[in-house]
């Protein structure tokens, strides 16, 4: 058995967070490593919470089911169900969170009740607005959050990311690999305001 | 570059597209939608290489493909779960009538209630309807056992189904090795069946007839399923040659000494394979073909190892009865000398297999001793 490095990533329907998990397991795929990216949903809609992975290992085998106990948690959304997003994450695992100076994210990272693990925030949703990334009045935060994943774990280099996302992602290209490379650098360690 | 990430559905239609079709007929349903999706947008860039269709219904889909395979047309067609069973009268229909078909069934749990989770009780429940059928562990076996079972399909004269999971194989992006378009169409070549129907030569297709006459096209039919195991076992060989891969009618992984198999279908024998190193001396069959249902097979690698116990992932369940596949193991083992035991181990529901639950299945064993049936729900 390889040793196995596993995300849940979590959202809400219309983030992307689905082709998120493929572009990210593309990328650590071009980098050397067999990467796998699912997803799960009920009927699909607008806002209602998504749940995907990504497994990672240098086997090609790896088991087929869902990750329980995961390395790496991801939320898209800070205002989803807390504990429902860290449940079994690993001791000195990574949380990571799109959250800026808002109330929502802060409350989130505030109300995470375990300490054993590294909390670290992106704003992604700033980001996103201020490249004008947004269907409507819902900001896509997608590759933002890539970037960020990126640079936390070092399983995907900003190159092989930006080529995963010129694959895979066709509208507004230019302005996606401006937010993929912020996303890189302006992720923070955060500590809980509260303990 | 021929390794690309893509989810079991876009190996599917890959495959399609590969191996060379003249007909796809499309009726889209979840988890496999994206099948025909990317089968249509192959065929949006002209790079099909044969006619796209889309109809009104799954019972539709099934009609158009007997249609234009009778006139001797290579098809395919895709669906799950619901739309399978909307099928069900045009399924014995395509398998009476001798025409080749490869249909793509993605297991989802038939309702009521609504519920898009992988129990194979869709597929299972064609079992007796005469498609011979293939259940695929992932994204790489979906794409070489389609192209492989064009030809099984062709030579045979009997439609094929190649099974495999909503969710943990559909959507599952991984690396799949993508054999190129001339090499995959010079393996498979052109169909080579005789066309039932032609331009200019009407006929009357399949009329009344009586059981006399029945009974002899059931048993030629029987007597066709038999050879698909040999068969898919020389045509694999041969894919082997080719593309450097391959699978067996079962794959095995069973080391000398070990006496406890688990055996699976479909994404879980993926698991198990996956988990077999923590698993204290077990091995694994993984069950490929189940219609016909490979007796020989099964029963050589057990006696051949001495298996004595054999603990079944079935995720599905006949009610009143049990899980499918290990119904279909304990008669085949039957007459053996020394037949194993049989555990069941029932995920109805299509509910996750993880590698905890495989190890309570094995520590379960020393505490518990020999157990017939267990639910897939009392090993979390």
């Amino acid at each position: 058995m390889e040793e196995m490095f596993e995300f849940r990533l979590h959202g809400r329907g219309g983030q992307g967070i689905v082709v998120a998990a493929s572009i990210f397991a593309e990328a650590v795929f071009l980098d050397g490593n067999y990467a796998r990216a699912f997803s799960l949903f009920g009927a699909e809609r607008r806002g209602a919470p998504v749940t995907a992975f990504i497994r990672i290992s240098r086997d090609r085998l790896m088991p087929r089911s869902r990750i329980y106990q995961p390395d790496y948690v991801v939320v898209f959304d800070s205002s989803l169900a807390v504990e429902t997003s860290v449940a079994g994450l690993k001791e000195g695992g990574t949380l990571l969170v799109n959250a800026g100076e808002s109330e929502d994210g802060n409350l989130f990272i505030n109300t995470t009740r375990k300490n054993n693990y590294n909390i670290y925030a992106v704003d992604a949703t700033e980001i996103a607005w201020k490249y004008k990334l947004a269907i409507g009045s819902f900001p896509m935060v997608n590759t933002v959050m890539l970037g960020a994943m990126a640079s936390l774990s070092g399983f995907a280099s900003l190159e092989s990311l930006t080529n995963s996302i010129k694959k895979r992602v066709t509208a507004r290209l230019e302005a996606n690999i401006s937010a993929v490379s912020e996303g890189y650098e302006s992720v923070k360690e955060v500590k809980r305001l509260v303990t | 570059m021929p390794f690309e990430l893509m989810s079991g559905s876009q190996a599917a239609a890959v495959a399609v597209q590969r191996a060379g079709i003249d007909l796809v007929v499309a009726y889209p349903i979840t988890p496999q939608t994206a099948i025909v999706e990317t089968l249509a947008n192959f065929d949006a860039r002209g790079e099909l290489g044969g006619d796209f269709v889309s109809v009104e219904s799954e019972y539709a889909a099934l009609a158009c493909c007997y249609g234009a395979a009778a006139a001797g047309a290579r098809v395919f067609t895709a669906t799950a779960s619901h739309g399978l069973a909307y099928m069900h009268e045009m399924i014995h229909w395509c398998s009476g009538a001798r025409v080749p078909i490869v249909m793509a069934n993605v297991n989802r749990t038939i309702g009521a209630p609504w519920c898009l989770d992988p129990d194979q009780g869709d597929s299972l429940s064609q079992r007796d309807t005469g498609w011979l059928q293939i259940y695929c562990s992932g994204a790489q076996e979906v794409l070489d056992t389609i192209i492989q079972a064009f030809l099984l399909s062709e030579e045979l004269l009997l439609p094929c189904m190649v099974v495999f999971d909503g969710f943990y194989i559909s959507h599952t992006y991984e690396a799949v090795d993508v054999p190129e378009e001339d090499k995959a169409r010079a393996f498979v070549g052109k169909p080579s069946f005789k066309a039932q129907v032609r331009p200019g030569s009407p006929a009357n297709m399949h009329g009344l007839t009586t059981g006399d006459n029945q009974i002899h096209l059931i048993r030629e039919r029987h007597d066709a399923m038999q050879r698909a195991p040999g068969l898919l076992k020389s045509i694999n060989s041969r894919f082997m040659e080719t593309f450097e891969r391959g699978y067996d009618v079962i794959d095995s992984v069973i080391a000398p000494g070990v006496k406890t198999v688990i055996m699976a279908a479909g994404a879980t024998a993926e698991t198990v394979r996956w988990s077999l190193p923590g698993l204290n001396n077990t091995g694994l069959i993984q069950l490929r073909m189940f219609r016909p249902f490979p007796c020989e097979d099964l029963r050589s690698v057990i006696e051949a190892h001495g298996v004595e116990k054999v603990i079944v992932i079935d995720r599905n369940c006949s009610t009143g009865m049990g899980g499918i596949f290990a119904q279909e193991l304990r008669s085949a083992i039957y007459e053996m000398e020394n037949p194993p035991a049989v555990q069941d181990i029932i995920l109805a529901g299509g509910i996750d297999l993880t590698y905890e639950m495989l190890k309570k299945i094995i520590e379960q064993e020393k505490t518990e001793g020999h157990l017939e049936q267990t639910w897939g729900v009392d090993l979390r």
